[in-house]
């Protein structure tokens, strides 16, 4: 075990290194655009120059003439297919369906060539001629049309509420009322978008970064409409996600429809320009956040009002007040989400979707209470703890929040801050110490999983999820090592492809829960046939109590202690390999549940769907330093306690939530995709002018696990966590800003020119 | 006229073969090269811009120094520079007798590594870093790092990685190490003098044999497009589509890569890149080196040139203001023929420099500042590190004995159409006293110098504001002591 990794504490497992990191230091690991195919086509997409309007004219005669084209595609040429269906698709928009145009960057064009060189060549020759009407670029913009949000999506049925806020807001002794928004951002992760579509008769093989193995097959031969079972989407490994590779977009048709055309295989890389308006994004948004409370710091009302940019024909919904209407104990509620639709792509899944934007919002309205209230902040937390959720009257199956801020506090040395605003400096810097709470629902949904053991302790996994970098083959490896009492090394781990049994997506941090609860029930089911094998008459350890037995060391251990070789109980059986398959399905689920997983339509359970509500919770703490003279904002470290319950891995967990955290900071102080109103186009399409952290502007991280053990949750007892260490970040980094200067920055990002007095 | 000897492909050692390609296009980059033609694919493309560092390979070359390697962004490097280097690609880094590098094992070790995409561009860093100095500060492994983006952000995690990588392995049995001898031989082998020429037409490249045979090739062809670094003209090709052949490889010219200082005067080649005059600069004129820094990547300052960063003319270059500021000279030469002139005349419109068809330039000459004068140079970014300028400006200042400016030389980027100097507020200083009442009252002549665009980077109103605060900083410092006002990181924290 590496001197590296953090020491597991209670309820936690090993801290191995991960399967695949050998893989991904070598240059080994093999991502969907690294596949070789044979007799390879490149296709390069064209896009639109403006964002609303028809395509009147697209001329291709000089690209035509370029060496090694092989064909354009165009709107017309989908014909015979069906435009894609907004959900498991990125939106219903086809661009190659009509001639209308829905966003600036929108698909207009496919060329095709037989190398990438001449593709982009033959690509850059084509232009076209727009009837092109006034778009509207999102708030503030002329044209556009607002919608409400309850309703509009399957995900947000409606507005939370709960007692009489308004009466309860308008008597409350001290109240804030204040507004908050949250910029447009680009997932960019740092491997390309693309497709590869390659047809061997009337099979179609995808390679593709994907989230969602099973769901695109299916949606992607519902377009095509051919049988799913001709269909097998193939993603290894995924090079980054956070949410942009879940939904399928418009371009894998399209890639397909031309690979088939052509009668050879086609790969699109898409460029990182092109990714901006092509893929989806977070969806800016505005808040108006109403708080009242006693004087000793209850609150007895919490207002939280949202407004959303979507695109014209779709109602994505962001729709966070589902987890801030539950998140303290309000006394009333009263939420409202408005839908905003402009002439832009639709948005889509970002990391912690509808948390990091509200919980942003809430968090920084938190932080504005308590200084209304001259409360510590996180004393003020700690006077609205909830020992039931105010919508629905629902126990937490487990809340750990407080432990949480108890163990950050301890490690962080919050009780050296002192509470007056400006008053902590060293030097030319002004320090600021801030908080805020990060929470996340743990989703789970069905998911099958096949598990073998041989007769030598080997092995072999295989599940239809996706290694996006969480670490998930190495846990769902663990979880089978752990359960069949083989060695770590001996396991092998298959994902990353829609032959293998069907996972949910990889999004809404499900896949540990749902992958190892699957893993977990086909192990059980092998553990049971050698445990009756090795009980019966006559056998190795006849008599013994198949309650009281167990698997370790490649050996079958009975409750007196005998013990049978793995060999020997396959002797017994006649056989040197166990198979089992596994359909995991959460309570609660429906009875239509395994059909709609194999369906790609997955029914999360979990959250705050079930009898309990079943969060994760962290408390994270971070230290600003503002220049004087400059207003340059640094944060030297930051730490965040977390609790979710069972940790697979404290390795893969603590890097998730460092990463998240981190992310975070990237989202307080530099991301923003910044759009032209005039013309409803994004304008740093670009790792130029997209700013992320680089190393330099991260300091000291620490993040702490802290023991949880909740058996409601599921049989695996995880909560999910990737998405659960960047909620909160920004709000921490505002408040702590704040501390340092007395400035309350509302709209992300907090720059330096905020700060200017 | 040159009489080197022609060749008509260009060789180099990739990894462990000597490869010799004949049919390469001018604007074909090393990325797309080891991807599609060879089909290595551990290295990455994420951004083909040279921001991500993805795509970082190393490059060996034979210097006066001896062999050096040097992290580069193969997304931005053409082909046809590469002759006679040594590429390494992740592919070579690999286990000898079943173990890893030393690097690969701290990064599994800490955790460096979650989706794993940006890992071989990291591992290809830090192994650059590692060979260069195995026990790095944080400063420097940062430094390293700037032009490694990891969007699962393992920042932290990758740190503590690049710390630890001397705890894992000696460099002496680096594979680099223990091959270098060979190495060098095969290199040495490499270089017979010619020049090289590959393709017509359109799609054509050469590779000058020397300094005199590129001054012959480019009265021959004075419409070529001149490549040093690439880390500008790649984007031509990557994000542009331009056409740019013929194309002129420089990067490798001995004769354009030589740095010295003599009396009082540092000379760069117009070849040397930001790395090769670090040392030189950031110890003659400790400012500089803190702009350098601050300058691209380490892949993009181990590419990119001086040379390159002003003749391209760019009015957001960060190299010509603080030149300018100094007083620096240009020589520019066309065959035989050399002139040399005020290096702020060079720049005469947006896109338009004094280099007259098959002339270039050929070195800058940067007088080291007086001791009793000052000198500064303010960047300012959205980003502190690996971040394009939205404004910069230097300051040289000489006193006279009663405390009156004598002489003030103040130049700016990105507030024109060119690295230009702020005449009118020099001529409202020079000869006052150097008091705030002085500094203010010159504040208003910017209206006369400047006329700032707005542009994603920042507005004309924060330019303008800007930058005649960065006079008023500079006056600032002047008042308070030696020490400039400075933010980092390290400070911070």
């Amino acid at each position: 075990m590496s001197k590296e990794a953090p020491a597991p504490r209670e309820n936690m497992g090993a801290p191995v290194p991960r399967f695949d990191a050998r893989l991904k230091v070598t240059g080994g690991a093999t991502y969907p655009a690294d596949i070789p195919v044979a007799d390879l086509a490149y296709g390069v997409l064209v896009t639109s120059l403006v964002a609303r309007g028809s395509l009147a004219q697209l001329h291709t005669d000089k690209a035509a003439t370029v060496p090694g084209f092989l064909g354009l595609f165009r709107h017309g040429d989908m014909a015979g297919t069906q435009p894609p269906k907004f959900g498991v698709a990125a939106s219903s928009i086809g661009p190659l369906h009509g001639d209308r145009i829905f966003h600036d960057g929108q698909i207009i064009a496919l060329v095709v060539a037989e190398t990438y060189e001449a593709a982009m060549e033959a690509a850059s020759l084509v232009t076209a001629e727009y009837d092109e009407e006034r778009p509207s670029a999102g708030f503030d913009t002329q044209g556009t049309e607002t919608t409400p949000g309850a309703g509009a999506s399957p995900l947000f049925g409606e507005d939370v509420h709960a007692g009489d806020f308004d009466a309860a807001y308008a008597a409350a002794p001290v109240k804030i009322d204040e507004h908050y928004s949250t910029p447009t951002q680009h997932h960019n992760p740092i491997e390309l978008f693309s497709t590869t579509a390659a047809w061997r008769g009337d099979q179609l093989t995808i390679y593709e970064p994907t989230q969602n193995v099973t769901g695109w097959k299916t949606e992607l031969s519902r377009q095509l409409g051919i049988d799913p079972n001709r269909v097998r989407v193939i993603s290894p490994y995924v090079g980054g996600a956070f949410g942009s590779k879940g939904p399928m977009t418009a371009r894998t048709a399209i890639v397909a429809v031309a690979a088939r055309r052509l009668g050879r295989p086609v790969r699109c890389v898409v460029t990182r320009m092109q990714a901006y308006g092509t893929q989806t994004y977070r969806a800016e948004t505005r808040h108006r956040v109403r708080i009242g409370a006693e004087r000793g710091g209850h609150i007895t009302a919490f207002g939280h009002e949202g407004w959303e940019v979507t695109s014209r024909p779709d109602a994505y919904v962001v729709g966070g007040t589902i987890a801030t209407g539950r998140l303290y104990a309000y006394g009333s509620v009263a939420t409202h989400v408005d839908l905003v639709h402009a002439d832009r792509n639709t948005p889509g899944y970002m990391r912690s979707p509808p948390e990091t934007p509200y919980v942003y919002a809430l968090e920084n309205a938190m932080d504005e209470m308590a200084v209304a209230l001259a409360m510590d902040p996180i004393e003020f937390r700690r006077v609205n703890e909830p020992t039931r959720e105010p919508i629905g009257g629902k126990p937490f199956s487990s809340r750990s929040l407080l432990a949480c801020y108890d163990e950050a506090s301890k490690a962080f040395g919050w009780s050296d801050r002192e509470s007056a605003v400006g008053s902590m400096r060293d030097g030319d810097w002004m320090i600021g110490m801030g908080c805020a709470t990060a929470v996340y629902p743990t989703n789970i949904a069905p998911c099958a999983a096949r598990v073998q053991l041989m007769a030598d302790g080997h092995a072999r996994v295989q599940c239809g999820c996706h290694e996006i970098g969480t670490g998930i083959r190495t846990v769902a490896g663990q979880m089978a090592a752990e359960r069949l009492g083989v060695e770590l090394t001996k396991v092998s781990v298959e994902m990353g492809d829609s032959a293998l049994p069907p996972a949910p997506v990889s999004g809404g941090s499900n896949s540990t829960a749902s992958v190892c609860s699957a893993v977990m029930k086909a192990c059980d089911a092998i553990r049971n046939r050698l445990f009756l094998a090795v009980s019966g008459e006559g056998a190795p350890l006849a008599g013994a109590a198949n309650s009281g037995m167990s698997l370790g060391n490649g050996q079958v251990i009975a409750a007196d202690g005998r013990t049978v070789t793995l060999a020997d109980a396959f002797a017994t059986l006649q056989t040197v390999l166990i198979e089992e398959y596994a359909e995991f399905t959460p309570k609660g689920a429906s009875p239509q549940a395994l059909k709609k997983l194999y369906a790609g339509q997955p029914e999360f359970r979990g959250g705050e769907r079930d009898d309990a509500v079943k969060y994760a919770f962290g408390a994270e703490l971070v230290e600003v330093r503002i220049h004087t003279l400059t207003r340059e904002i640094r944060i030297p470290r930051i730490v965040g306690a977390f609790a979710a319950g069972r940790i697979m891995n404290p390795r893969t967990a603590r890097s998730q939530l460092m990463g998240g955290m981190i992310w975070g900071i990237g989202s307080a102080l530099q991301e923003e995709t910044e759009v032209d109103p005039r013309n409803a186009r994004y304008v740093n399409k670009d790792l130029q002018d997209y700013l992320v952290p680089v190393n330099a502007d991260i300091g000291d991280v620490q993040v702490i696990l802290v023991p949880e053990t909740d058996p409601q949750v599921n049989p695996a007892g995880v909560k999910g966590l990737g998405e659960l260490g960047n909620v909160g970040t920004p709000a921490a980094v505002a408040s702590a800003v704040y501390h340092a200067t007395g400035i309350r920055v509302r709209d992300l990002p907090i720059r330096l020119d905020n700060l200017l007095t | 006229m040159s009489s080197a000897p022609i060749r008509n492909e260009i060789r180099f050692l990739l990894n462990g073969r000597e490869v010799t390609v004949r049919d390469v296009a001018p604007d074909a980059t090393l990325l797309d090269w080891l991807r599609l033609d060879r089909s290595m694919r551990g290295t990455k493309e994420g951004c083909a811009e040279g921001d991500c560092g993805a795509c970082t390979v190393l490059v060996g070359k034979l210097t006066a120094g001896g062999l050096v390697y040097e992290s580069v962004n193969a997304c931005i490097r053409f082909l046809g520079s590469l002759d006679g280097c040594h590429v390494v690609t992740i592919e070579h880094v690999q286990p000898v007798g079943g173990d890893l590098h030393p690097v690969q094992k701290a990064m599994i070790d800490f955790h460096g590594s979650q989706c794993g995409f940006c890992t071989p561009g990291f591992v290809m860093s830090l192994y650059g870093l590692w060979m260069k100095d195995a026990n790095p500060s944080d400063a420097t492994i940062e430094k390293a790092l700037q032009g490694n983006l990891c969007r699962c952000t393992g920042y932290e995690a990758i740190m503590r990685a690049a710390r630890a990588i001397s705890d894992y392995g000696k460099g002496a049995s680096d594979p680099l190490a223990v091959e270098r001898a060979a190495v060098i031989e095969k290199l040495t082998k490499l270089r017979d003098g010619a020049r090289v020429e590959v393709g017509s037409g359109k799609a054509r490249l050469v590779v000058p044999a020397d300094v005199d045979d590129f001054a012959a090739v480019l009265e021959a062809e004075p419409k070529a497009t001149i490549v040093a670094g690439s880390t500008d003209v790649g984007l031509w090709v990557t994000k542009h589509m331009r056409d740019i052949s013929p194309v002129v490889f420089i990067g490798h010219l001995e004769g354009l890569r030589r740095i010295s200082e003599k009396d009082g005067v540092i000379t760069i080649g117009a070849g040397v890149t930001y790395t090769e005059a670090f040392d030189l600069l950031s110890q003659r004129i400790p400012a500089l080196g803190e702009l350098i820094n601050r300058i691209g990547g380490e892949q993009v300052r181990n590419m990119g040139t001086i040379g390159g960063n002003i003749a391209n003319g760019s009015p957001i270059g960060d190299t010509p203001p603080p030149f300018i500021a100094l007083g620096a000279t240009l020589t520019l030469r066309k065959g035989a023929e050399r002139r040399t002139i005020p290096l702020e005349e060079f720049f005469i419109a947006y896109g338009k420099q004094d280099r007259q068809p098959g002339e270039f330039v050929e070195a800058v000459h940067v007088p080291v500042p007086a001791k009793d004068s000052r000198f500064a140079v303010y960047k300012i970014s959205k980003r502190r590190d690996e971040d394009i300028t939205a404004a910069l400006g230097a300051f040289h200042l000489t006193l006279a004995a009663d405390g009156t400016v004598a002489q003030i030389r103040i130049a700016y980027g990105g507030m024109a159409a060119t690295p230009k100097r702020a005449a009118a507020v020099e001529a409202v200083l020079t000869g006052k006293p150097w008091t705030e009442v002085t500094v203010e009252a010159a504040l208003e002549a910017y209206a006369q110098d400047f006329t700032p665009l707005t542009d994603m980077r920042a507005s004309a109103e924060y330019r303008m504001l800007a930058a005649r605060n960065l006079l008023r900083r500079f006056f600032a410092e002047t008042q308070g002591g030696s020490e400039p006002i400075q933010v980092s990181r390290h400070q911070a924290a």
